[in-house]
């Protein structure tokens, strides 16, 4: 029945587009212009809003500014608090060069760890993200213990985060520092201390509109105590000095991160 | 003489520095930053921490940062120009590599400034040193030796003859004058007896304003007669004084009241088992609206929501054709190039200067004071903005206001975000587990809501499972302790002690009224520990930030128990004031502290938010001047009005036309 109503419909254009007509034809042919042109205008904005970038955040004093030196230029450059962001394109070094692997390289961004910008930024990049490398400073870890708990919650349960799932790296900063703790010790603590948070943050939060006391996102599993493998995205805990073992010249201890970062890309 | 020299970019790369004495400035240059930049001190260029003083400048086109250190002792007047010199230069000199977006230039430039910034520095000393201290004039050369002696003499009349030689040469003044001259000798005698008549005129310096001499001696006059009297008064109130003593002979009976007994026991309403007891309300009807709250504070405290029209802001963004009369940086008398400018502002790289600024900042300075924004506090917002921008790019298709407006956005949501952690229940458990109470004492002035948010946290305290201690240290106002009893009262009733093995979630610890208050406040801590109750609230008396020795009491009460948090209340209607009070309050705790590390207020509690529609600066003054984060947030006066802040809603409130 559809078609019996489309037909004399068709038919009145056929017989236009056979009459000529040169007003109906631009008419037509602008159309379709426009609609290629629309759809051209989504991939090619849609390419670049795909996540390509990986970022850089920690409290404030953990070492991402320096991470992000060496990791693009391998040199020790003398660092202040970030006041705003920096990126860069970071090339993947890997031991087999094929053709697959030259050349891919993905945007590394550098994000203020002080806590009045740390929302504003982490808001602004965090759609982009492929990965985000959390940067934890292992000499005070202890004493910053609910800081750094507080903010990888905050970044866990933002809806969007858990909607994209980037790989997580928790890198543990400062290991050229004695009295730094492990990889293996800080994952622990974490752990706990999320289990902890999730009790304090979550409990029964109602529904208001415009409000983010924190995500509506409850981590892990009900029930059971919260460990990292729970998490809907790859976390992976890795041991560097971006100092350095010897002096400032010295080359840095990031290989483990950048075998990370070759992995995500 | 200077002590370093820094040059970094605001992503936090250090891409020059120079050090004139050993010792690592990466600890001062941080403070620098973290008190000021990010605090939106920036009005100021200078901060002092500890011996060191700084000066800093914001290159913001090239997103740099200049730090200069020097000793606070020394006095460099040279500092600033070579600040700007310096700056200069450097820009000009590396303007290829810094104008790469993206750090890669940044890190692989080095950035050879030492001979550059070495010979800037020899010339700004120099031309200190050039502009000698002028020599002292001799006596011969100064004006005084070209006076008479005559002229200096000082009278009452006389100072003025003295200005009247020097130029004016009006025929009234000259005539009075003369007439002053003569009166001079006499009147010097006669000040101090009742009527000077012959009192000496007093001439303006542009004439007598139309009036006759004699009108003026008439008014003199007058005025001594007045002035006369003063000398009378010895004698009138000598006469007033013989009725007084006559009132003082009647005995002053004890004024009647109609309502209230003769009997003071009448007045006593305490029960007679005072502390630790199990006093709970009977559940009746009036018990009802409470325990629909029953409930409804679990878990985090929901923030304050505001309907946020999100519709005027867009027209910010979108910029209209030519026809943007709104530019007002374009707005010239020339209509055809006044188009034409305006096209070219829109389009193109253009760069912000003070003058763009100052109009769109002057209206956005009016408008925070609408709302409430303490009036010192707008204008050093808007300063900081202003620095802020300075010689930043423009992108294409914005205007001025849509980027200050953008600015001012993000330096009001940065203030509002606390700088530390503000998790109460975490902290509360951290200390549960080292087995001592978490003790809050909230001060603020009289009338903000103290009690009543005290019982407002206590009932979100205990819908969490912990236990509560109310420290009633309000020892002076009348029914302090009544009401802390009620409030303990109800909330015991929708919480049964039942529930809680037996014991009641919240008590009351008072000891009446008249005692001191820092002394009840330790006992009341001392009691929770040993009764191992989870929370302390200590409630104080209000207080005026100007009452001094009400301000030592409450300094002695902190530093005596340190609390782990002190909450500052404060009304959301205050206006100016709130600067005040939150300057002298932080000032009376750290003066009257005796300790080298004194507690000083934590945290800020907003009350009274319901009053307030959108007129919310009162917020933006608080965390400003203490830097502090706003914990708690009440919107009214029942047990489930508390919120925490959510920044973004208040500042789109804020901004809001």
């Amino acid at each position: 029945m559809e078609a019996a109503v489309f037909q004399p419909f068709l038919d009145s254009i056929q017989k236009e587009l056979q009459a000529q007509d040169p007003a109906v034809l631009a008419v037509l042919v602008a159309l379709v212009v426009v609609i290629i042109s629309i759809i051209f205008m989504k991939i090619v904005w849609g390419r670049k809003t795909t996540r390509s970038a990986v970022l850089l955040v920690g409290l404030c004093d953990s070492g991402k500014t320096l991470i992000f030196s060496r990791l693009l230029s391998g040199k020790f450059k003398k660092t202040q608090t970030s006041i705003t962001d920096s990126s860069a394109i970071y090339n993947v070094k890997s031991e087999k060069v094929t053709s697959q692997t030259k050349g891919r390289g993905f945007t590394l961004i550098d994000l203020p760890g002080h806590e009045s910008l740390r929302p504003q930024f982490v808001e602004r990049f965090k759609s982009a993200a492929r990965a985000v490398v959390f940067v934890v400073d292992s000499a005070v870890f202890q004493k910053e213990l609910r800081d750094v708990a507080e903010f990888l919650y905050s970044l866990l349960t933002d809806a969007e985060i858990v909607k994209n799932a980037p790989a997580l790296v928790v890198t543990c900063n400062k290991q050229d520092i004695t009295m730094a703790k492990s990889a293996k010790v800080i994952q622990q603590q974490l752990e706990k201390e999320l289990n902890t948070l999730r009790v304090t943050r979550s409990a029964a939060l109602s529904t208001q509109d415009g409000s983010t006391a924190g995500g509506t996102v409850y981590l892990g599993k009900k029930g059971k105590d919260f460990e990292f493998s729970q998490l809907p995205m790859k976390v992976e805990f890795v041991e560097c000095s971006a100092k350095g073992y010897k002096a400032e010249d010295g080359e840095a201890d990031i290989e483990q991160l950048e075998k990370c970062l070759a992995r995500i890309s | 003489m200077l002590d370093f020299f820094t040059i970094f970019s605001k992503g936090g790369l250090v891409l020059w520095c120079f050090q004139g004495v050993n010792g690592s400035f990466t600890g001062p240059v941080n403070a620098l930053i973290r008190s000021v930049i990010l605090q939106e001190r920036s009005g100021s260029n200078l901060f002092i921490h500890d011996a060191l003083s700084m000066k800093y400048k914001l290159d913001n086109e090239f997103e740099l940062v200049f730090v200069v250190g020097f000793q606070k002792i020394l006095t460099l007047t040279y500092v600033d120009k070579f600040l700007d010199d310096v700056q200069l230069r450097f820009r000009d000199r590396y303007k290829n590599q810094l104008e790469q977006k993206g750090a890669m230039k940044l890190l692989n430039g080095s950035f050879q400034f030492q001979d550059d910034f070495q010979q800037l520095l020899r010339e700004a000393e120099e031309s200190t040193k050039a502009c000698a201290p002028a020599p002292m004039k001799t006596f011969m050369q100064s004006q005084k030796s070209q006076k008479t002696v005559k002229s200096m003499i000082e009278t009452r009349g006389g100072e003025k003859g003295k200005e009247k030689e020097s130029n004016k040469k009006s025929k009234n003044a000259k005539k009075e004058a003369s007439a002053a001259e003569g009166d001079g000798d006499s009147t010097r005698g006669g000040t101090q007896s009742g009527l000077p008549k012959k009192s000496s005129p007093k001439p303006q310096e542009n004439g007598n304003e139309g009036l006759t001499p004699e009108e003026i001696k008439r008014n003199q006059q007058e005025f001594f007669r007045r002035m006369g009297g003063g000398a009378k008064k010895p004698s009138s109130s000598s006469s007033s004084k013989s009725p007084k003593p006559e009132k003082l002979q009647r005995v002053k009976g004890n004024r009647e009241w109609v309502m209230g007994g003769t009997n003071t026991k009448e007045l006593d309403y305490s029960n007679k088992d005072m502390n630790g007891s199990q006093d709970t309300l009977p559940a009746t009807k009036d018990n009802a609206e409470d325990l629909k709250q029953l409930g409804q504070m679990k878990g985090d405290l929901r923030s304050v929501d505001y309907e946020s029209s999100e519709e005027e802001e867009e027209d910010e963004e979108v910029v209209v054709s030519a026809a943007a009369a709104a530019n007002p940086s374009k707005s010239s008398s020339k209509s055809f190039r006044g188009v034409f400018g305006m096209l070219k502002g829109l389009v193109g790289s253009k760069s912000l200067s003070q003058e763009d600024m100052e109009p769109v900042l002057d209206k956005l300075r009016d408008h925070l004071i609408a709302k409430n924004v303490a009036a010192d506090i707008a204008s050093k917002l808007c300063e900081s903005v202003a620095k802020k921008l300075e010689g930043k790019v423009m992108g294409t298709f914005t205007t001025v206001t849509s980027t200050v407006k953008q600015a001012l956005q993000d330096s009001l949501v940065q203030i509002l975000q606390p700088k530390r952690r503000v998790d109460i229940l975490r902290d509360v458990m951290e200390a549960r587990a080292q087995r001592r109470p978490f003790v809050v004492t909230f001060c603020g002035v009289n009338g903000v809501g103290k009690s009543t948010n005290l019982a407002k946290i206590s009932f979100w305290l205990i819908e969490n499972g912990f236990s509560v201690l109310i420290a009633a240290c309000d020892t002076f106002r009348a029914g302090a302790v009544e009401q802390l009893r009620t409030h303990q009262r109800r909330l015991n009733s929708m919480h049964p002690p039942e529930e809680n093995g037996g014991r009641p979630r919240v008590q009351l610890y008072e000891k009446g009224y008249g005692k001191d208050a820092a002394g009840i406040a330790m006992e009341a801590i001392a009691y929770a520990r040993s009764h191992s109750f989870d929370v302390v609230l200590v409630d104080t008396a209000g207080r005026m930030q100007d009452n001094a020795p009400l301000m030592v009491a409450l300094a002695k009460l902190i530093a005596v128990n340190m609390p782990d948090l002190v909450l500052f209340v404060g009304e959301a209607l205050v206006g100016n004031e709130a600067v005040d009070q939150l300057v002298k309050f932080n000032q009376a705790l750290a003066d009257h502290s005796m300790s080298d590390k004194p507690r000083i207020i934590d945290g800020i509690v907003l009350t009274k938010f319901d009053t307030i529609d959108d007129k919310v600066g009162a917020a933006i003054s608080m965390t400003y001047i203490t830097g502090q984060p706003i914990v708690f947030v009440g919107t009214g006066q029942t047990y489930s009005d508390l919120r925490s802040l959510n920044a973004r809603a208040v500042v789109s409130a804020l901004m809001k036309a």
